[in-house]
């Protein structure tokens, strides 16, 4: 008998996830291709709800069913009484996240790809020690539950990730980029040009002087604005009671630039889909607008413990349950040209990318870190690279005042859409 | 199995061929503040097959059907052909092992219900809940893992292991309006059940901690001579040294090998720094690596001088040098790499109370909530710390994280405690995606002059 009736039969409410995914990867290591690999991933997860009380178990191994059946039940006698049911068959937007041409690249094309962007970054600096990493997927999952919910994702997720390492004498500069996306994109050299271009303007080391100075932080360096603001924002430390966004709802907390958006249904996105891992459709989620509060993401139990439908964001991997989880996370785009930010700077620094991201007391919106690379921004110009360079402050404080948000927004770290910030005044540790 | 797995070894067409089969069944049980959030029970079986072509590459194959592996070893080698190294990669050679590792556990907690489990995280989270009315919220989780490997390679080898883990972790908020404070413990040992029982003081220390951090100040940033703790010491060998001694980094970059040149001086002459996967009853330790080469005490740096660098096959034959029984693997969804086992800054001779009293001003950094390292540059946040003044303990400090360059860091270290220990935490290292391995930490207290430390 099918496993979901099987259970059915001794439990309230059951969900079967099944996975079954395929994906290849080729490797460059030191300038030359070094490994590729296949990877096969099968298994099943259950939940079911029995007297009231969840109970979770999974496999990898699809033949083990019966071991799975009886650890599912037995896990659910000693669950915690469960606060939402299952959701019943609903329709969802139509979201493009699969594409033949990715489903179908060779081993051999993924090698073609990573010599391009190999070649071109070993000719911008011949003494670096350039890495490329490409991964192309075919992911494909179905999930029913007790109501007669049967969804079923197939998505083609291609990563490509590349980074020179250079080390000159005690010197180390280290700069790294991975992009990634559900439909194919000729324009996949883009990211690996901007990459570049900061390896030259890497060249030169210029001295810093510490102090109180503008901080303009790139796409990538945002993320350490970013980081704790997508914890804040996550339903599940609003229910606990950590975050410092909870009850907020509706006040101006932030600068009037600064709008975030999670959009599961972006056509291409790396983490769009038509449906989540609990089988709620997608949606466009306004988190904050204009500086004001409007929401939380919300897997299922906990937007049922917060008294909110679920918007979608149950996100899990086969041997946990889920949680809320970003999908693409979108920092809207401000009106400034990137030009005009950095022409009005007198002195100032780049923050291109921080050692230690998430590192400390960040859910309270703090955070310290030494750039892993920033630049010294004089008159209006990049004049080189800074080394010995921190930075620390509060996230919450920080974002009430913003001096410009550029026009040009970047994918980094795969789903995060995040433009150019520039913040008037912040204190900068320099070690001489 | 056996013989199914040598027939799939001798269908292989490449140079060198292994298979490392795994099987792994682990429970779980969290709360998170009041509600019980996983009581779970997994099995995770699956397996890699990586085979070497000279000429071409390493191609890896990984699976959870482990019926076709005459298949998964032809998808292998095709990888591997597709592969083109620029140079032909070799494998230093290894004595061949065949053997069978079993494990006794004094409390097998596969033989535990799992009633039984959740009663005992039931019981430390009410620990941590009832610290304080402060404590706003907890995540106590336990977890064990029982896996069966087996690897085997076309060079003979044939080992088979037990390996067991258990972990328990604590972490405490505590919260007075918009002051959010964590703290975390955690112990973890490849043992029986009965290690994770009466761990009620180390729930109470988690709570404690979190509430006392609550009334602390931020520190404020600068340079100060700074003493770290066992456990932070451990952590800053690991991160900002360790890792660079793995030479996976080093082997093909000539620059970076000429900055870890073996005779280069690193420190201060009492500083020892070893790696060592071959000591007893530590989470790093394990009798062979997953490329099956023994494992084995490595000195890295011995009396300043840097000695010594982890190997896998490949590095060592790369570089002229011995395998380390360093390559290790997450699971059976990685090839193995270069990875630390138990690694450790050697005992010194100077104690606690002498480090401290010629300091007038300074920092004394306790536990690691977090590291980075980016090679030569590394940033550490401490769990905890306290101001030291006019040679004595003074009030706690929070946000305390120590940055800096190695190279002049480690030559900054002037004095090394006599009071060395091993910490067991849960967790593990990442690197390459592969995360968390098990790793052991060991150091006794250490101070460093003129450390940045960053602040608000």
């Amino acid at each position: 008998m099918d496993i979901l009736q099987r259970l059915r039969a001794q439990a309230e409410q059951v969900e079967v996830f099944h996975i079954q995914s395929e994906s290849t990867q080729v490797r460059f290591e030191a300038n030359s291709l070094k490994a590729s690999q296949v990877e096969e991933i099968s298994g099943l997860a259950v939940r079911v709800v029995k007297d009231g009380r969840m109970g979770f178990a999974a496999s990898s191994d699809v033949t083990a069913t019966e071991k799975l059946l009886a650890n599912a039940l037995e896990s659910a006698a000693y669950g915690d009484p469960t606060p939402f049911t299952f959701p019943g068959p609903q329709d969802a937007p139509d979201v493009a996240c699969y594409d033949p041409r990715i489903a179908e690249l060779s081993i051999s094309r993924l090698v073609e790809i990573g010599q391009e962007i190999m070649a071109y970054l070993r000719e911008v600096d011949p003494e670096g020690m350039v890495s490329v990493e490409l991964r192309r997927g075919m992911e494909r999952y179905t999930l029913r539950n007790h109501t007669g919910a049967e969804v079923a994702v197939t998505r083609t997720p291609l990563t490509i990730a590349c980074g020179v390492d250079r080390v000159k004498g005690d010197d180390v500069l280290m700069v790294y980029d991975v992009q990634g996306a559900t439909l194919w994109n000729e324009g996949f050299m883009a990211p690996v040009q901007r990459l570049a271009e900061k390896l030259r303007l890497a060249q030169q080391v210029v001295p810093l002087r510490a102090g109180r100075m503008p901080v303009l932080f790139s796409p990538l360096g945002a993320i350490v604005l970013g980081f704790p603001l997508m914890l804040g924002l996550s339903g599940k430390n609003v229910v606990k009671g950590v975050s410092p966004l909870a009850g907020r709802c509706g006040e101006q907390v932030f600068d009037p630039r600064l709008t975030l958006v999670d959009d599961a249904t972006l056509p291409g996105g790396f983490g769009s889909a038509a449906y989540d891992d609990e089988g709620v459709p997608h949606q466009r989620t306004v988190l904050v607008e204009n500086g004001v509060l409007r929401g939380f993401y919300y897997d299922l139990k906990t937007a049922a413990r917060a008294g909110v439908p679920s918007t979608g964001n149950g996100s899990r991997g086969l041997f946990s349950q889920p949680d809320p989880a970003p999908t693409n996370l979108l920092w809207g785009a401000g009106e400034t040209p990137l030009a005009d930010m950095l022409a009005g700077i007198e002195e100032g620094l780049w923050v291109e990318n921080v050692l230690g991201l998430g590192q400390g007391n960040i859910i309270s919106g703090a955070f310290s870190n030494p750039l892993a690379l920033g630049f010294k921004i004089e008159k209006g110009q990049i004049v080189g690279r800074v080394k010995g360079v921190s930075i620390a402050g509060n996230v919450y404080e920080l974002l009430r005042h913003v001096s410009a948000v550029s026009r040009e927004t970047e994918w980094v770290y795969q789903n995060f859409n995040q433009p150019y910030v520039l913040l008037e005044e912040m204190n900068v540790i320099a070690r001489e | 199995m056996h013989d199914r797995i040598l027939a799939a070894l001798e269908s292989s067409t490449a140079d060198y061929t292994e298979i490392r089969l795994e099987e792994k069944e682990a429970t779980a049980v969290a709360f998170r503040g009041r509600e019980l959030e996983t009581v779970s029970h997994v099995i995770d079986a699956g397996g890699i097959v990586r085979c070497l072509c000279r000429d071409g590459g390493w191609g890896i194959a990984t699976f959870n059907n482990r019926d076709a592996l005459v298949e998964k070893v032809a998808q292998a080698v095709q990888c591997a052909r597709a592969a083109r190294s620029d140079t032909p990669i070799e494998l230093a050679p290894i004595p061949i092992a065949q053997d069978r590792l079993t494990v006794t556990l004094e409390r097998d907690f596969r033989g535990v219900p799992l009633a039984e489990k959740k009663a005992l995280v039931e019981g430390y989270n009410a620990v941590l809940l009832g610290a304080s009315d402060r404590i706003v919220d907890t995540a106590c989780r336990y977890n064990d893992s029982f896996s069966r490997v087996t690897f085997a390679s076309s060079e003979g080898a044939f080992i088979e292991e037990e390996r067991p883990m258990v972990v328990m972790y604590f972490v405490a908020t505590a919260r007075d309006g918009d002051n959010v404070q964590q703290a975390h413990e955690s112990y973890s040992r490849l043992a029986g059940y009965e290690i994770v029982q009466g761990l009620e003081s180390l729930a109470e220390t988690a709570a404690q901690r979190a509430t006392a951090l609550l009334r602390a100040e931020s520190v404020v940033g600068g340079r100060y001579p700074v003493i770290i703790d066992p456990r932070l010491a451990g952590v800053f060998i690991h991160e900002a040294f360790g890792h660079l001694s793995e030479a996976d980094f080093l082997y093909e970059n000539p620059a970076a090998r000429e900055m870890m040149t073996l005779g280069r001086r690193f420190g201060p002459d009492f500083l020892t720094v070893f790696d060592d996967g071959s000591l007893p009853g530590l989470r790093g330790t394990h009798k062979y690596d997953d490329e099956g080469t023994p494992t084995r005490r490595n000195d890295l740096i011995r009396n300043g001088i840097l000695v010594g660098r982890l190997h896998s096959r490949e590095t060592a034959a790369k570089m002229g040098e011995t395998p380390t029984g360093n390559a290790r693997a997450v699971n059976y969804r990685y090839a193995p790499i270069v990875r630390m086992t138990n690694t450790a800054i050697a005992p010194g001779t100077t104690s606690f109370a002498d480090m401290l009293q010629d300091i007038e001003l300074g920092i004394y950094a306790c536990d690691a909530y977090g590291g980075t390292t980016e090679l030569e540059s590394f940033s550490f946040s401490s769990g905890y710390a306290y101001m030291i003044r006019h040679g004595q303990l003074a009030e706690m400090v929070k946000d305390v994280i120590l940055a800096g360059n190695l190279f002049t860091t480690l030559q900054n270290i002037d004095a090394i405690g006599d009071d060395f220990q091993w910490s067991h935490p849960g967790g593990g290292c990442g690197k390459g995606g592969q995360a968390p391995l098990p790793v052991g930490m060991g150091a006794p207290h250490v101070r460093i002059q003129n450390v940045v430390i960053g602040g608000k």
